[in-house]
């Protein structure tokens, strides 16, 4: 079904490429880091508000 | 007329606000060249880099307090209400900043130059950038200033240091096209043409930011 | 008219109810879109022939400094919608952008460095591109100090919006400084005018990343203008019913 270009969960994790290089590492971690920074902002804004509407009452 | 003697009076009269920068100036770029290697081939680029910083710095200096002190005893009241266009007062008040900080700055930097790489040429070319990077920045550093009037000089001007960050990486062109020998009236008009619009544009907005000041 | 119509229109209490309603639609959407972009683009794609598997950082990081630059020029139009008829709710808009402004250039920066590593050799390099972007990143936090500095909301309101419209000199730098200088930076693949230049199936999750991450963003801004309002206007009756 779907045209997966790695052939297994490893090489996902790995993502070797035709120089020889490893860039899983790089891949990676920045899709965690990208992943981490949104879902970091959308906690802290919730509990600001939340927060904000505790001292309104 | 009678209002540039006035703002020339009281500049000199506060010999702090226009030796000092000038003093640290001269100190930085004496100290420079005892920090390096006497033979060191690269002194001639590093020393234009340095020269950049030190006038950066030296106008954040000179702008320190250019709004406060008018601010503080109200004179600037005075001169928003009685003059019909506060920014022609602003624009009159970084004219003499200039004439007696920048231009002596300029005039000094390029003898620093002839003194440290010896090349006459470079000396005559760094005059007129000198001057023109020296009232732009005066004029970006004094909108800092104006911003943060009633919080204390440092954070306005702070902020606005990004905004001469391009100015500088321009400048760094600046120094190749000096090194290579080319296409330097080319950036000379690029400098003119953007201290053309900022004399017209930033002490309109001075003046917008200052009115809201005075409220 | 048009006075009266904004004005109508711009109250931050119509404002926060009608986000409200809309909100969920947006975030899930948006974030199925990002999501479903992201897999097709990191496990679905063939790799680059010049760049390798490492170009796959493309679909994080164009949409990041995509997004961070339009919300600057976002924050740029609510300040003038300020300055020339006084709308409050642009000026709550314009301080509520600004921290996301300063994250997604974060993530621009970041995730640019990383993928520097592999392609370029070197996580920094001082070209213009970058060292605009960086500035963008030092002017978000620098609005933000300003704004909290002044206890008076007015004039802080007042002066955020003129340093916005002055500070957005940065943006044509950024977006034109691939075409002015010569940096490490490839030119833009995707203009309005041209061709891409980028292989179609490497372009359709492009696209939906940059989709759906608008969304998010849009997101968060509801968020963070929500908590904004609710500073700002606490002292009014209805936002006691709200809460």
């Amino acid at each position: 079904m779907f045209n997966f270009k790695f052939n297994s969960i490893l090489d996902a994790i790995f993502m070797q490429s035709s120089n020889g290089q490893y860039h899983g590492l790089y891949v990676w971690s920045v899709v965690l880091i990208v992943l981490l920074s949104i879902a970091i902002t959308f906690l802290v804004y919730k509990v600001q508000i939340k927060n904000i509407g505790k001292k309104i009452k | 007329m009678k209002l540039l003697k006035f703002e020339l009076l009281k500049l000199r009269k506060k010999s702090r606000g226009w030796l000092g920068p000038i003093l640290v100036f001269v100190l930085i770029m004496t100290a420079f060249p005892l920090t390096v290697e006497i033979l060191n081939k690269d002194i001639d680029q590093s020393f234009l880099s340095v020269l950049w910083i030190a006038t950066l710095l030296v106008m954040m200096l000179a702008t320190e307090d250019i709004f406060l002190e008018d601010f503080n005893d109200g004179t600037l009241e005075q001169m928003a209400i009685k003059h019909n266009s506060l920014s022609g007062v602003i624009t009159i008040k970084i004219f003499v900043y200039w004439l007696l900080i920048g231009l002596p700055i300029s005039l000094l930097g390029a003898l620093y130059g002839f003194g440290i790489t010896s090349s006459a040429d470079l000396a005559i070319q760094l005059i007129p950038i000198l001057m023109i990077t020296t009232y732009i920045f005066l004029n970006v550093f004094s909108f800092g200033n104006a911003l943060s009037l009633t919080k204390g000089s440092i954070l306005g001007i702070l902020i606005t240091m990004p905004l001469v960050l391009p100015l500088l990486v321009v400048l760094g062109k600046v120094v190749i096209a000096i090194n290579l020998g080319m296409n330097f009236l080319g950036f000379l008009f690029l400098l003119l043409g953007i201290l053309s619009i900022i004399i017209l544009v930033l002490p309109i907005i001075i003046s917008f930011v200052i009115k809201a000041h005075l409220e | 008219m048009i006075k009266k119509f904004i004005h109508q229109f711009a109250s931050p209490k119509t404002y926060l109810f009608q986000v409200d309603r809309a909100y969920p639609y947006i975030f899930y959407t948006s974030l199925s879109i990002y999501l479903g972009a992201l897999f097709w683009g990191l496990f679905l794609t063939s790799e680059d022939f010049v760049q390798g598997n490492s170009y796959r950082i493309i679909y994080l990081h164009v949409p990041a400094s995509f997004i961070s630059q339009s919300l600057y020029l976002a924050m740029a139009f609510a300040s003038a919608i300020f300055l020339i008829w006084k709308v409050k709710l642009s000026a709550y808009l314009v301080r509520s952008i600004a921290p996301i402004g300063a994250v997604t250039t974060f993530i621009a920066l970041v995730s640019g460095a990383i993928w520097g590593i592999p392609t370029w050799g070197t996580w920094w390099a001082w070209d213009a591109r970058i060292i605009s972007t960086l500035i963008l990143f030092i002017m978000y936090l620098g609005l933000i100090s300003l704004h909290d500095s002044f206890t008076d909301n007015e004039k802080a309101d007042k002066f955020l919006a003129i340093l916005v419209i002055v500070g957005s000199v940065n943006i044509p730098i950024i977006k034109m400084s691939v075409e002015w200088w010569s940096t490490l930076h490839q030119t833009a693949s995707i203009t309005v005018t041209e061709k891409p230049a980028i292989d179609p199936s490497m372009l359709y999750p492009l696209f939906g990343s940059i989709i759906g991450f608008t969304g998010i963003v849009v997101c968060l801004v509801i968020l963070s203008s929500k908590l904004q309002i609710l500073k700002r206007e606490k002292n009014k009756s209805w936002v006691k019913d709200y809460v």
